[in-house]
């Protein structure tokens, strides 16, 4: 009942006054529709903002005071020097603008990273006109982000770090890019939206050794045939790659096409990582556990394979392989699937 | 080209640091010659700590050393300074927070800090001084300022060259600004009282007179005024510039009661009101400004019976100008004076004004005193005894600057001994002996003549200009100049200290550059430039503004004003709005493109935009799905332009342009009968 009241309380606070929740929401309705989502993005004057910093405002104080002291002495050289630094005031802006625009953003490439750690998006920062860009700084607020230089003709890469907290796909927020150039009493940005998504797996937390020969629910795992045993199942036409000692010679000498002999094990011998071999934990400290598991085989060069609840990867090994099954783990929908 | 990757650089490196104590010193310079020397060498010492802080020599001061060295800053600047409420003190002040903050210069917040008060201590350097060297200073520390604001954004721009030239660009850009607000900016006046320059000794003619005073004067050809005339030009024998009046004599020493030092005492009921003024509105007056150099004394220079408007300028009871502060920096002041004559004469002096203007002391000048009563008994009046006195002077006396030392009664042993003097000699002894006759007679000190710059464009009166006269009351005529000096030495008056004593002056200048020719017309040269920047800069006031407004928009009013501030800044705007057009298009697009993007704009107008990165084709099957009665139009075009824009076919592009040209949404909907329904979900 508590429960819902809040809900109904949040849920109207759209129509209420502007609480900084709205606002905010709002604020980024705005910025949707000026700044839509686009893997590349050119800064234009659409795109960037212009204030002046704290030091900016500072300044504004000091020229303030500077003009006091020139009206009470009748000072004119006091005078003209508030009036110049006025009219840098009245530059400045235009200058902070100008070493943004014209920037182009390109997003490049998106790694994958663990829950828990920082996924990194490979960003090019160029220019498009003959306007160098200078200390030009990318960052997902509140990261620290990169500082960038941009005089030459060709792209330069920045890395950007977004911290993952939790497995599946992470939508990158916005980015900020900001300048301060040339003085620092007026900042220029922007909230760029490059469309930047992250993969993150789960995060790897240890449950044991891995789980050799292990498997649950036998009667069925019986029948369900796989190659790899000691006991002869029968010929199969032969496929390069195909161990020459298992090759049937007999058949081949007289006159047959070549074949393979099968064996099939009557427990299956590779290693899976299962999720019913899980059974009673969270689901999302099961995923946590076969991630781990993944590292760890990947680590003793073991091929494996992921059963999930209605997702089976068959076992092999390698980067492709691994990414393979930790995507389908971080994928994992969760609801659904009961303990 | 580089990345500057990972931390925020919170710590200031190293060139940051060295561009803040640059631009510290650079404002501090000029300073160093009025700061106390504690201060300096704290400063130095600070700077130095802070530097072998960032050697790793040495550590951060902790919170002890900090207190001590501000409570030792404290005392310092309470030991130096009586008067907190004056301008050096504050100045020091602003000092003292630099060097204290050097010690913890940590951060960019600092560092801006720190060149905050950079740019307020510049500006304070021209509450001292206004000159044209000043000023070019002033530029210089502005420039290395905001080279040390560009510093710190970072190793690339600290480098000299770089900010220091981007430096000169931003304030040359913010020149143009900076003249229009210089000409437009209405002038306020102060709206306080503010402390004045009060350290530097006073120069010129002082609160008092007595022997040798003006002789000393004679040795210096600083400038004192400049004067230029509109109008009639008074002539030579004319130009009294009369300062101050001394009224009082000790038996040595002629001076004024109401004047103490640089101020005056009972200022008020010594200052004559505005209202009493009874000047006439027409007859013979001229006009003229004097631009008066730093003299850290109130009184002013004009021509008998002055009176002016300029704010803060006063006239008092013996008709000279007196000014509400020390002139502490150049001042400028338009006068306009009434010969003595033109005016009807004070009919009677008050028996309070009598005994001022008789008074002598008890006892001392026996002889010329004697001399005045033998006068008076021989039934002489005051103008015929005022003749045999300058007739005396005429006849044995001489003018020199190096007149013979006096004993105590001065008056005697000039009058009836040396014979030899200079002006004050002469000035003193007519006084003293009209006062002994029964003349109410007293000294006026100021200076005389001038030397005319640049064909008659102003006339320059230097300290050697000095001089001290008489002026004795008579009944008809009120209050009547006699110059002794000029029986003596006509031709001091007419041509000039250098012509009346031409051996004796500036006899131990160092250099004796009068005498050069080329000097001196040089020096005349630089002068002459001083003179054209004060009138054109530096005393650019409230009314001068009004009539360069009224030169440059005929009339003053709201509406001519901001189309004089408005025009400006609208060339500008529109430069700024064609620059942000012409920079922010991008490569071109092809002209198929720029169609399907006019199509597309007419689409999202009418209800129904395409999604970002939607392709043209599916865009189409979604209209179509959408928005039916459109389904087939849009379908066309965007076939032609998938032609146009794919295969470069010219045919299609005509097509393209004749179907967009014709798209319409809402109206083609409406042709086609079909009512509300047929609009898409989100336009109904």
């Amino acid at each position: 009942m508590l429960d819902k009241v809040s809900f109904e309380a949040s849920a109207s606070e759209p129509s209420g006054s502007l609480s900084a929740g709205a606002l905010n929401r709002r604020w980024l309705r705005w910025l949707d529709r000026r700044l839509p989502a686009a893997p590349s993005v050119t800064l234009n004057h659409r795109k960037l903002f212009v204030l002046p910093t704290a030091a900016g405002m500072g300044f504004l104080l000091l020229i303030l005071l500077l003009w006091l002291l020139g009206t009470n002495y009748e000072n004119n050289l006091v005078l003209a020097l508030v009036f110049l630094l006025v009219g840098l005031m009245v530059v400045l802006p235009v200058h902070t603008f100008a070493n943004l625009s014209g920037l182009k953003l390109r997003l490049q490439d998106v790694d994958p990273a663990f829950a828990g750690d920082f996924g990194i998006a490979k960003i090019a920062v160029e220019k498009t006109g003959k306007r160098t860009h200078e200390r030009v700084r990318l960052n997902w607020p509140p990261e620290e982000g990169g500082l960038v230089d941009v005089s030459g003709g060709e792209p330069v890469e920045v890395r950007l770090d977004l911290p993952l907290v939790r497995r599946g796909k992470v939508r990158a927020p916005r980015i900020r890019v900001e300048s301060r150039f040339p003085l620092g009493l007026f900042k220029c940005w922007s909230w760029v939206d490059l469309d930047v998504e992250f993969l993150a797996y789960p995060q790897p937390k240890s449950s044991g050794p891995l789980p050799w020969g292990v498997s649950v629910g036998e009667g069925e795992q019986e029948k369900s045939f796989s190659a790899g045993g000691d006991d002869f199942a029968g010929l199969k036409n032969y496929q390069p790659g195909d161990s020459l000692r298992h090759v049937a010679w007999k058949q081949f000498a007289g006159g047959r096409d070549l074949y393979s002999k099968e064996y099939a094990s009557g427990s299956d011998a590779r290693l899976w990582l299962d999720w019913d071999l899980l059974a009673g934990r969270e689901p999302e400290v099961r995923l946590s556990n076969l991630c781990a598991w993944v590292l760890e085989a990947e680590r003793a060069q073991v091929a494996y394979g992921l059963r999930l609840p209605g997702l089976t990867v068959e076992p092999a090994l390698g980067s492709a392989h691994r990414h393979k099954v930790l995507s389908a783990l971080a994928l994992f929908p969760v609801k659904g699937v009961v303990g | 080209m580089s990345v500057h990757s990972g931390q925020l650089q919170t710590l200031l490196p190293r060139e940051s640091l060295l561009w803040v104590f640059a631009a510290q010193l650079v404002v501090l310079l000029p300073h160093f010659a009025h700061l106390p020397i504690w201060l300096v060498f704290a400063w130095c010492i600070a700077v130095y700590w802070r530097l072998e802080v960032f050697r790793g020599r040495r550590e951060i001061p902790g919170r002890v050393v900090k207190l001590v060295a501000v409570s030792l800053a404290v005392a310092g600047l309470a030991m130096t300074y009586r008067r907190w409420f004056a301008l050096e003190p504050m100045v020091a002040l602003l000092a003292v927070s630099f060097t204290l903050k050097n010690i913890e210069l940590l951060s960019r917040r600092d560092a801006m800090l720190s060149l905050m008060l950079a740019y307020f201590l510049a500006a304070t350097l021209f509450v001292f001084d206004q000159t044209i060297p000043y000023a070019l200073y002033g530029v210089f520390s502005l420039l290395v300022i905001t080279a040390a604001l560009v510093a710190q954004q970072g190793s690339g721009s600290a480098r000299a060259g770089r900010a220091l030239g981007l430096s000169a660009k931003l304030l040359a850009q913010a020149v143009p600004v900076m003249l229009v607000l210089f000409v437009v900016m209405p002038r306020l006046g102060p709206l306080w009282a503010v402390p004045q320059n009060t350290s530097a000794a006073s120069t010129g003619i002082s609160d008092s007179m007595s022997p040798g005073d003006f002789s000393r004067l004679s040795k210096s050809d600083k400038p004192a005024l400049r004067i230029s005339f509109d109008g009639p030009v008074p002539p030579p024998e004319q130009r009294y510039w009369r300062g101050l009046v001394y009224t009082h004599f000790d038996g040595r020493r002629w001076s004024e009661p109401g004047i103490t030092g640089n101020r005056w005492a009972g200022r008020r009921s010594r200052v004559r009101g505005e209202g009493e003024q009874s000047l006439p509105a027409v007859g013979p007056r001229y006009r003229y400004q004097v631009i008066q150099e730093a003299s850290h004394n109130p009184w002013l220079f004009a021509m008998a019976t002055p009176h002016s408007g300029t704010r803060g300028v006063r006239t008092t009871d013996e008709d000279t100008l007196i000014y509400r502060n020390p002139v502490g920096s150049r001042l400028a002041y338009d006068v306009r004076s009434w010969p003595r004559d033109s005016i009807p004469a004070q009919s009677q002096l008050s028996a309070a004004e009598l005994r001022r203007h008789l008074q002598l002391p008890d006892s001392g000048n026996p002889e010329a005193r004697a001399w005045a009563v033998a006068r008076r008994q021989e039934g002489m009046d005051a103008e015929a005894i005022s003749q045999a006195l300058l007739t005396m002077y005429n006849r044995s006396f001489t003018y020199t600057l190096q007149p013979p030392a006096l004993g105590a009664n001065t008056v005697d042993e000039f009058l009836f001994g040396t014979r030899q003097g200079f002006c004050e000699h002469f000035a003193n002894s007519y006084v003293f002996t009209m006062r002994a006759a029964g003349v109410p007679a007293r000294v006026v000190a100021g200076y005389q003549g001038g030397e005319w710059v640049e064909q008659q464009e102003y006339l320059l009166v230097r300290q050697y200009d000095a001089h001290a006269w008489a002026e004795i009351w008579l009944p008809e005529r009120g209050w009547v100049r006699v110059d002794p000096t000029a029986s003596v030495a006509p031709q001091r008056i007419r041509d000039g200290l250098q012509s009346a004593a031409a051996e004796e002056f500036m006899q131990d200048a160092f250099l004796p550059l009068h005498k050069i020719p080329f000097v001196t017309r040089l020096r005349l040269q630089w002068d002459m430039i001083n003179y054209r920047w004060y009138r054109t800069v530096v005393s650019f006031d409230a009314e001068r503004q009004e009539g360069l407004l009224r030169r440059l928009l005929g009339e003053i009013s709201p509406l001519r004003v901001a189309i004089f501030l408005g025009t400006p800044m609208a060339i500008a705007l529109v430069a700024l709005l064609i620059w942000l057009k012409l920079s922010s298009r991008g490569p071109a697009l092809a002209p198929a493109d720029r169609v399907y993007l006019r199509f597309c704009k007419r689409m999202a107008r009418a209800g129904l935009p395409r999604n970002p990165g939607e392709a043209p084709g599916d865009y189409a099957r979604r209209v179509e799905r959408e928005w039916p009665a459109l389904g087939l139009m849009v379908l066309r075009i965007t076939l032609a332009y998938e032609k146009a824009a794919f295969a470069d076919d010219t045919g299609a592009l005509k097509q393209l342009r004749r179907l967009v040209r014709v798209f319409w949404p809402l109206r083609l909907s409406a042709r086609s009968g079909i009512s509300t329904n047929s609009l898409p979900t989100s336009a109904r």
